[in-house]
């Protein structure tokens, strides 16, 4: 076990693809950290810089304190879980588990001790003499971690290891992966494009976005105050809602989208000195004016209702603005396409993005 | 899932195979009956007459020292011609796999002694081994090796093992190439990480791994030693010295054409057919088996 720190970590592919510049985290022992991102963001290759499958181009990278740069990825003493498992085809779930335990040169009982506890945790007992091929991938998943649990690493890295599998499996997976993380109290280190995934497994997340690190910390500390408008917007579902606001004369008149107005005074968008986004989560809209809290003033025309059995989610379109608007109100709400409806926003639950930046204001 | 065309008509998918069904009877079938055949007969130099003598012509051949010292030249050609050829196109391809940018380019010039007809491979390594003109036979004298194919018999072994082995090392790279690059890069990776060194990663998973493409390219290699040099021996030892480099292919020929004993001959490649198909049941019957994991 052991805390891991990146410092200003880049990585540039050859052929000149940087993939990741300046990343920088400090990884506390026995922490579940989720590294989130979408697609092609480089939650990749900085997991697998960690690992030693790349080169490190720029920057430091420390496990228990140990500059590990230079290390091979077998030097490094940690484990891997990869998305499409990596088992060994060719040997049966005991071999796979104890391959790595081999060639460490561990005694042979020692080892046995390992893979029955190990098999014993993941329920794995009766598949030890199965190969690969002959295992379910909720399975092969499960002799994966095994495979990494029983090396008892310093830190262990997961990359994607639930998105092969069904939404049903993913789900009970992810709760024997929480679990495993307090039993072992090690380091995680786990990659996910997912954002749900990583609300519900971390106890910090890292969002990446283009190449570099938008913003560290726990799942609550991004929903409620995302540091920048990309944050904001990936992190809950449905996403969050935005409109435009453009400062006429700073400080006096802001123009907003039509069908949107401020009908109280609100600080943060009445100082605006630049163009700005002004944000709000779907579920932060209520359908009454609230005393004391005017906010801001939707004037709506439904597109269509989502009927999701605990809550409706209501897309309708403001008269100024191409994007739509979500609304998530209880499940009795059902207005039909066409109709008119206004929505307020409160003070305390809009946030403001610098146009230009992104960056919280 | 296997695609399946469902004829209507029953007898338009036998016209369709029959083209290469009649090839095949009129090409290989007819003539290896007629080997069959005459392998129990003598026969006259000139064809006039022939004299049924059952298996003496299978007796005499097992009976005759030069036969089955053929058998052993032919099992040490075969052996070294296939472990040269497959380890030295598996080193290349291992490191084709390594740089795999540059591999298109890399496979292309591995390619080429593939297209190279047996008889002038043959002739290429006669040219450079021969003891008078040849550099590497110069090269070897420089280095105090006395070169001289025509008179030694092992050299001249030697040589034909070397030619034999180098047209067959494209061939064997492109399998194993492929067959590498079909290893997904995440196992080796894993291994990485399980503190399984480079040469340990490719011991304990790229070969057992490899297993299906080694298997295949082993028979592909034997068939090809022991049955695909004729025109390569003719070509540059033609057999000698001394017998040296008579393989049992070569031998057929031999005493058939140039002695002129047609049912010893055809009683040699019959034995020699019974080798193919015994080494082709093993093929067939193992590559599903033994090397699926
Ligand atoms: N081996 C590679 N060579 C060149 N570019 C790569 C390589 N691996 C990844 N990339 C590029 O680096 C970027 C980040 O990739 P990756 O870390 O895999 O993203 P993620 O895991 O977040 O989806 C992508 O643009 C990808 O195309
Ligand atoms: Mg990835």
């Amino acid at each position: 076990m052991a805390q891991v720190e990146i410092r200003n970590l880049g990585k540039v592919y050859p052929g000149k693809v940087r993939a990741v510049s300046g990343a920088s985290a400090d990884i506390a022992d026995g922490e579940f950290i989720v590294l989130v991102g979408p697609s092609g963001c480089g939650k990749s290759t900085i997991l697998r810089m960690i690992a030693g499958l790349e080169e490190v181009s720029e920057g430091d990278l420390f496990i228990g304190g140990d500059r590990v740069n230079d290390l091979e990825p077998g030097e490094r003493d940690i484990a891997m879980v990869f998305q499409n498992y990596a088992l060994y085809p060719h040997m049966t779930v005991r071999r796979n588990m104890e391959y790595g335990l081999r060639n460490e040169g561990l005694p042979k009982d020692q080892i046995a001790a390992r893979i029955a506890e190990a098999a014993r945790t993941l329920r794995l007992e009766e598949y030890l003499d199965r190969k690969p091929r002959q295992l379910s991938g909720g399975q092969r998943q499960r002799v994966a971690m095994g495979r990494a649990i029983v090396r008892e690493p310093k830190a262990f890295l997961f990359d994607e290891p639930l998105s092969n599998l069904d939404a049903k499996l993913r789900t009970q997976l992810r709760a024997e992966l929480r679990a495993l993380h307090v039993r072992l109290g090690a380091t995680f280190i786990y990659v996910t494009h997912d954002q749900v995934e990583a609300m519900s497994l971390a106890d910090r997340i890292i969002v990446m976005n283009a190449g570099q690190i938008e913003q560290i910390g726990a799942p609550l500390e991004l929903y409620q105050k995302p540091a920048t408008r990309f944050v904001a917007e990936f992190i809950g579902t449905p996403a969050m809602n935005f409109v435009e606001a453009r400062p006429v004369t700073a400080g006096l008149k802001i123009d907003l989208p039509e069908g949107a107005s401020l009908p109280g005074p609100c600080a943060m968008v009445d100082q605006l000195a630049a163009p700005a986004h002004i944000g709000f989560r779907p579920e932060d809209l209520v359908l009454e004016p609230q005393d004391g809290a005017a906010g801001l003033r939707l004037d709506l025309q439904v597109m269509f209702a989502e009927q999701l059995g605990a809550d409706t989610v209501i897309h309708a379109r403001l008269a100024g603005q191409s994007d739509p608007v979500t609304i998530r109100v209880e499940s009795a709400q059902n207005p039909a396409p066409g109709a008119t409806m206004t929505a307020y926003a409160p003070n305390a639950a809009l946030h403001v993005f610098d146009a230009a930046t992104g960056q919280r204001l | 899932m296997q695609k399946r065309v469902v004829f209507r008509n029953t007898w338009l998918p036998y016209i369709l195979v029959a083209p290469q069904i009649l090839v095949t009877l009129v090409f290989f079938f007819w003539p290896s009956w007629q080997a069959l055949e005459s392998s129990f007969y003598i026969e006259d130099a000139f064809g006039f007459s022939r004299e049924w003598v059952g298996l003496r012509n299978y007796t005499e051949l097992f009976a005759d020292p030069g036969y089955l010292k053929s058998f052993r030249t032919t099992l040490i050609f075969g052996l070294c011609v296939t472990f040269l050829a497959m380890s030295i196109s598996l080193a290349l391809a291992v490191a084709a796999n390594r740089v795999l940018r540059a591999a298109t380019v890399y496979r292309t010039f591995l390619i080429w002694p593939y297209a190279v007809a047996p008889a002038l491979a043959g002739v290429i390594w006669y040219f450079l081994m021969n003891p008078s003109l040849g550099i590497v036979s110069y090269w070897l004298r420089a280095l105090g090796y006395d070169w001289n194919h025509y008179v030694n018999g092992e050299q001249a072994l030697g040589m034909v093992i070397v030619a034999a082995a180098w047209k067959q090392i494209s061939y064997n790279f492109l399998f194993f190439l492929a067959g590498l690059q079909s290893i997904p890069k995440s196992l080796v990776e894993a291994a990485a990480i399980d503190r399984a060194g480079p040469g340990r990663r490719f011991w304990t998973i790229v070969f057992p791994l490899l297993s299906p493409t080694t298997f295949f390219l082993l028979v592909v290699n034997l068939v090809y030693a022991f049955f695909d040099t004729f025109s390569l021996i003719h070509a540059t030892t033609e057999g000698g010295p001394a017998d040296a480099t008579s393989i049992l292919v070569f031998r057929v020929y031999n005493t058939g054409f140039i002695g002129q004993d047609y049912g010893s001959s055809a009683a040699q490649s019959v034995v020699l057919m019974a080798l193919v198909v015994a080494m082709t049941f093993v093929q067939f019957r193992y590559i599903d088996r033994r090397v699926n994991y």
